[in-house]
């Protein structure tokens, strides 16, 4: 770590894996401080929060029926 | 966890089984419905058709979680359902190297994953992305410009078709990550177990994709206008 630690920095650096909740439970304390006193990387997070769930929501296509009986058509026969 | 693949990526066509016997399905379902000759040879038939079904059961139910997927790392909907189906025809012919137990959804997803790379796609180099990655920062300050502080409006300046776009447009190898796990909820050692890469490889290949991904949005924000 160097002489002049810079909070913002280190958040942003963690910002995906706190996202991803892959942070130890000591970052993920630090990181929730940080982001409570701190408007700016708050808003960073809550931006990318979002962007996340829009990716996800925007790129998921539900299939057609007609192809789940299609899948459902492949099991064995039973008598 | 034992995590086995029947076919494994570039097998040609299903090899024959050596020892395993093949088993009258019509006979063990009447032995499973109606109690028919009780013999043993009749109750392990019984025992296979029931496990059977149970797991052609509980492999339909994830059929709509396996198209999400399949969806998005393929460009055409036709070749989604193609893969798809092609999938649920190899696991129901291989169920029986399925652990009962373990996870099935990457089970799943590890022969889809696989029957792509069959597909021939590996064979093309990927392309150099490092000026798509400058920042991290690149969306979030175009978009930030704008409209000063509300990020959920700014998000609605990008339509789902941007968004389908900019995740296609990004390379194959960054694009399977984020999709398998930005779109279809695995874990990281869960998409490690599917592409068969370390879990590292995993992490890094998902950082530098969602920043391509994103420096991809950014330039739809511009060009939608």
């Amino acid at each position: 770590m160097s002489a002049t630690f810079d909070p913002c920095a280190w958040c942003e650096e963690v910002l995906q894996p706190y996202l991803d909740r892959h942070l130890t439970e000591r970052e993920r304390a630090e990181a929730q401080t940080h982001l409570d006193e701190c408007g700016y990387c708050a808003k960073r997070y809550r931006f990318e929060e979002n962007l996340r769930q829009f990716v996800q929501q925007a790129a998921s296509e539900e299939m057609d029926p007609e192809l789940k009986e299609r899948l459902s058509s492949l099991r064995t026969p039973l008598l | 966890m034992p995590f086995t693949d029947p076919y494994p990526a570039k097998s040609g066509n299903t090899p024959p089984r050596p020892g395993v016997l093949t088993i009258d399905v019509r006979k063990a379902a009447r032995v499973a419905r109606m109690g028919e000759s009780p013999d043993t040879q009749a109750r392990e038939l019984a025992t296979e058709a029931r496990d059977r079904v149970r797991f052609e059961e509980e492999a339909l139910q994830l059929a709509d979680q396996v198209y999400r997927v399949a969806r998005r790392l393929v460009h055409s909907k036709e070749e989604a359902e193609d893969l798809v189906q092609e999938t649920y025809a190899r696991a129901f012919r291989s169920w029986r190297s399925y652990t009962p137990g373990t996870n099935l959804r990457a089970w799943m997803l590890r022969i889809l994953t696989n029957l792509n790379i069959d597909r021939g796609r590996r064979q093309q180099r990927a392309p150099d992305t490092t000026h798509l990655e400058e920042s991290d920062y690149f969306l979030y300050n175009r978009l930030e410009d704008d409209s000063a502080d509300d990020e959920e409006r700014l998000l609605q300046r990008l339509s789902q078709n941007d968004i389908v776009d900019a995740l296609a447009a990004v390379p194959h190898d960054f694009r399977d990550v984020i999709v398998l796990v930005d779109i279809g909820d695995f874990s990281y050692q869960e998409a490690a177990q599917i592409l068969d890469i370390p879990v590292g490889t995993v992490m890094s290949r998902l950082h530098r994709g969602r920043r391509i991904l994103k420096r991809h949005l950014a330039e739809a924000t511009v060009g939608g206008e």
